[in-house]
């Protein structure tokens, strides 16, 4: 699709591939998130040669250092609790692609790694929904800091809702995160309705598109050609991102979507990613295989005719004429949501004065924490505006964790950067937290403070 | 007494060794409208005065099975392919246009997709009427289930009954299909050369009365016996540069990390042995234009030698990657390396005076003393060489992984010695060495290490085994074989005692039985299949080897 970046690179060259299966490493033995997972998709591409092809470029990953991910995440206690070298390796090999990608080396890449991290929000108390880190997030804030982007577009193909990477891109105008997904109130996280729209700052740069049950290939062609392609060509991202779950296959054990190997090819070829990034997709035999196999051809501009699942054929799924109605007005909701986006953003913030608040409860299925959040941002005419976020954890009946967090965004203001400071200085006499823990983007610096030992660590 | 012989393009070259001394060498040039003629040539030269009964092994190296395919004397070959769903087969880069057809086996070997034994029929009937004589029939996943594979046989082989039909999955087993086509359609293509070649052999041996036991040296260092080795002639593809470097592995100190420098006229052929173990190239070798899953030494070749073109841009030389003929001193069209070494006294090689007016040249247009544009010259000569030794490294450390624990531990090596092989080797090795802060060799007998590698290798042996508890099968990927197994709670230990059991019947039938023991496990895994929230069965995956290696009296 031309036209969709603000500067068209055109990029000639080949596709990076990371492939990183963690064959040894598993949440536990039969969790969908085990070394099994990547198995048959290592057998069906390595079998196809596809790594052997003029067109594709494998490349190893990196491990991610801790403050790569301390540059998107708040990690309570600290980054080394909540991560373990396998999630070094995943985050890695997105901020490999994004060095290959900037140094011209490759046209675009896909960063076939687990485990995934769309589910990881700003805090970080344990796993949720499979995840610890935002893998996607984290190459987003490196692309940003090292390389300078600015504007950058998030389209999320996974199945389920990708609160994780809405939670740390809500208040960021400049970063545009599109999913779309089975509805939330038939699948986890149960979050993800036309009504999330981002932070008063950033009104309409969260676009949420719940799907009904059973979506095939024409309901989401439909959506990605009358919503997601014209909202990405106004908007003129440097950078388009694809979190690439597999899930909405018509086979997937943990979701109720049909869409097949060859949708998601042809939807990779029309969105044109620069770089993709795996998320979810748990039919490990049935799916996995060709649906990568598929994107991996239409990213290197191969042809992906001849990928089919052995269960599938053209035809085999239609949608109601009544589920084509519901997908539609749910499209023209959102248009004049994208449409509106400046009005809706003037009128909330007339409505607010100088800090906008809000109470989150988040619910951590993998590890059972149940925490709570106080997020304040300052709504400040000269810059984003610094965020504090009070956060409790709780596991059972007592209290796992609590931590005051305080973000700079980059190019703060002079007041918004004395303030800041001013909050995590006095928060380190505050006996109501375990933590405090600034994040300043600016100047690309780290902190946690224990309030008890008065430890300090930096990264 | 050990007899290694390396027939060469050009020459051939043998060697005598008693023990640990080499007692005598050879060189003929190699005939080759008459191989039998220049392996008796060699014999003689060799032997003379020598008993043939106290010759224990003889072993073989030679190109001429690469040289065939280069040339283009490889004998057509009918492709068949039944690909399944994934890439498109015009996408496989294979150098002909493939007969496919309709059928599908999964990665777990079910079939997901009958056979279509009319498009076989036919297929048969197109080749038989194209006046084919080899057909290679290839399956994707044929490895996994190779039913499909022997059925298309079967039935192509009803229709041409004088054909030489291939089985993808008795040539290899490896994952990777179009690599497994290439390699099918060479060992359908040299099958019969090859199979001369061995007759010359036997014959040349049976004339000089030498009953010794003969083999052939593969690309992947190991020796193979010569009878057993006609079913799979595109082992001794490379078996030449495989020789040179059993060569140096046997002229240099043990367990080493060294670089292998072969310098020629027009290229530099590099080559790395990691603590004391030849690299092989990742994936397998590629031969012309073709992939394949032959397990050959990694060698790079670079564009630059002795006679390649220098030249002038600017304040600086550049020099290759083109050669326009000999060097200037030894009659050639213009400045060379050699005429630069010849000028600095690092070489005697040439006409000292055509050597100087060729620098005269280099210096004048960069304004600099005719000594000084010499030493820039071999300084670019070295610059270059040495660049591409540390890409190698880099390369090496680059090669993906698929664990977390390969990605963390990251292993960094570097070289301790460069060791110079080929007629441009002596004088540039020092300089080399010295720039990568390593130890300079250039053994005594580099001239024939390519003989001595081939007299002195021993076999090398793998072997691949998949077990799948949930169907009750396993598969080995060297010969295509595959059996059954009971109960689905296999480990890796019970996994492994299989796979050595399969290694030792695998190496009695080469006729290696002895070597089976010192196999080691190389890679090992077990995924726990997993459908629903209950295991269902087990993949186990063990490959046992013997890597390549020097017999053990050369080095005492
Ligand atoms: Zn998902
Ligand atoms: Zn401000």
């Amino acid at each position: 699709m031309a036209g969709i970046k603000a500067e068209s690179k055109g990029r000639a060259g080949k596709t990076g591939l990371i492939f990183f299966p963690a064959f040894d490493w598993a949440i536990s033995p039969t969790h969908p998130e085990r070394e099994e997972r990547l198995l048959y998709t290592r057998d069906q591409i390595f079998e196809e040669g596809l790594m052997d092809l003029p067109q594709i470029e494998e490349l190893k990953p990196r491990l991610a250092t801790l403050k790569d991910i301390a540059r998107t995440h708040f990690c309570v206690p600290d980054v080394e609790s909540q991560i373990t070298e396998a999630h070094l390796v995943a985050a890695g090999s997105t901020m490999t692609l994004a060095d290959a990608l900037e140094n011209g080396e490759i046209k675009n890449g896909f960063s076939l790694a687990r485990p995934p991290g769309h589910h990881s929000m700003m805090v970080v108390h344990g796993n949720r929904g499979f995840c610890n880190v935002n893998n996607m997030a984290i190459m987003v804030e490196y692309f940003r800091t090292k390389y300078g982007h600015k504007k950058i577009a998030i389209v999320d193909t996974d199945v389920h809702h990708g609160d994780g990477t809405q939670d740390i891109f809500w208040h960021d105008p400049d970063v545009l995160y599109i999913s779309f997904h089975q509805d939330g109130r038939t699948l986890y996280p149960g979050s993800g309705f036309t009504n999330e729209m981002g932070g008063p700052q950033a009104l309409g740069r969260t676009l949420n598109i719940p799907l009904p049950p059973g979506t095939t290939d024409e309901g989401i062609h439909y959506v990605l050609d009358n919503f997601i392609l014209p909202v990405l060509k106004d908007f003129k991202p440097e950078l388009v991102l694809n979190s690439a779950g597999q899930d909405n296959h018509f086979t997937d054990p943990l979701a109720n979507m049909r869409f097949s190997a060859q949708g998601y090819a042809s939807l990779n070829e029309k969105l044109a990613p620069d770089i993709c990034v795996l998320e979810g997709g748990y039919a490990i035999e049935t799916a996995l295989p060709y649906v990568n196999t598929g994107i991996i051809q239409a990213m290197a501009g191969l042809d992906y005719s001849h990928v089919k699942e052995p269960d599938f054929a053209p035809g085999r799924f239609t949608q109601s004429d009544e589920m084509n109605r519901s997908i539609e007005d749910t499209v023209d909701e959102l248009l004049d949501i994208w449409k509106n986006r400046d009005l809706l953003m003037e009128s909330a913030q007339s409505e607010l004065g100088d800090f906008y608040r809000r109470r989150k409860r988040i619910f951590y299925d993998t590890d059972m924490i149940n925490e709570s959040q106080e997020e304040s941002v300052r709504l400040c005419k000269d810059c984003h505006g610094y965020m504090t976020i009070a956060s409790t954890a709780q596991r059972g009946y007592g209290i796992l964790n609590s931590a005051y967090c305080v973000s700079i965004p980059r190019g703060a203001c002079k007041s918004c950067k004395e303030d800041a400071h001013e909050e995590f200085e006095e928060h380190k006499d505050d006996r109501k937290f375990n933590y405090v823990c600034l994040q300043d983007k600016d100047r690309d610096s780290y902190q946690i403070y224990d309030v008890r030992t008065r430890n300090r660590k930096s990264y | 007494m050990l007899i290694g012989i390396d027939v060469g393009g050009t020459t051939t070259d043998a060697v005598l060794i008693d023990g640990t001394r080499i007692v005598k060498i050879s060189y003929v040039p190699t005939n080759h409208g008459d191989l039998l003629k220049c392996l008796l040539n060699a014999f003689d030269l060799l032997m003379k005065g020598v008993d043939p009964k106290k010759v224990e092994r003889v072993v073989l190296s030679t190109t001429l099975i690469t040289n065939m395919i280069a040339e283009g004397k490889a004998q057509p070959v009918g492709l068949v392919l039944i690909p399944g769903p994934g890439t498109n087969p015009k996408d496989y880069q294979l150098g002909q246009e493939p007969i496919v057809l309709d059928g599908a086996i999964d990665f777990r070997g079910h079939e997901i997709q009958k056979l279509n034994e009319d498009q076989a029929r036919m297929a048969g009937r197109r080749l038989s009427n194209l006046g084919l004589k080899k057909v290679a029939v290839i399956g994707k996943f044929g490895q996994r289930n190779h039913s499909q594979e022997m059925k298309a046989g079967e039935i192509i082989s009803q229709i041409m009954p004088d054909a030489q039909i291939e089985l993808g999955h008795r040539v290899t087993g490896q994952l990777n299909f179009p690599r497994r086509a290439a390699t099918t359609l060479l060992t359908a293509a040299t099958k019969d050369s090859y199979r001369e070649f061995t007759e010359q052999v036997a014959r040349a041996l049976k004339e000089r009365m030498i009953s010794a036991p003969v083999y052939i040296l593969k690309a992947d260092g190991g020796t193979l016996p010569l009878e057993k080795s006609v079913e799979m002639p595109v082992e001794t593809i490379f078996s030449g540069p495989a020789a040179s470097i059993m060569g140096v592995l046997a002229l240099t100190p043990v367990e080493q990390t060294s670089v292998i420098v072969d310098i020629g006229g027009t290229t530099t052929d590099l080559a790395l042995i990691l603590s004391g173990e030849p690299l092989l190239s990742s994936k397998g070798a590629r031969v012309e234009n073709l992939l394949t899953h032959i397990r050959a030494f990694a060698v790079k070749s670079v564009a630059i030698g002795g006679d390649s073109v220098v030249n002038v841009a600017q304040d600086c030389v550049d020099v290759g990657p083109r050669r326009d003929g000999a060097a200037f001193c030894m009659g050639g069209p213009g400045p060379t390396p050699t005429d630069a070494m010849r000028v600095l006294g690092m070489t005697d090689i040439g006409d000292l005076a055509l050597a100087k007016k060729a620098m005269g040249s280099v210096a004048s247009k960069l304004r600099v003393t005719l000594e000084k544009a010499a030493q820039m010259v071999v300084d670019a000569v070295v610059a270059k060489i040495v660049s591409e030794v540390e890409q190698m490294f880099l390369e090496w450390e680059q090669e993906p992984a698929y664990r977390v624990w390969e990605i963390v531990e990251n292993e960094k090596l570097q070289a301790q010695s460069v060791v110079g092989v080929g007629g441009g080797a002596p004088p540039l090795v020092p300089l080399i060495a010295k720039k990568l802060g390593a130890k300079s060799i250039v053994p005594e007998y580099a001239p024939v290490a390519n003989a001595i590698g081939a007299a002195v290798a021993r076999p090398t042996l793998t072997l691949n085994l998949r077990v799948d508890t949930e169907q009750g099968s396993y598969s080995v990927a060297e010969e295509g074989l595959t059996g059954k197994v009971t109960g689905r709670n296999m480990n890796l230990e019970q996994a492994e005692a299989l796979a050595r059991k399969l290694l030792a019947e695998r190496a009695e039938r080469l006729g290696i039985g002895e070597q089976a023991k010192e196999a080691e496990v190389t890679y090992s895994e077990i995924f726990n299949m997993v459908r629903g929230w209950s295991t269902v069965g087990r993949l186990l995956d063990v490959r046992l080897e013997v890597p390549a290696g020097i017999l053990e009296g050369w080095r005492s």
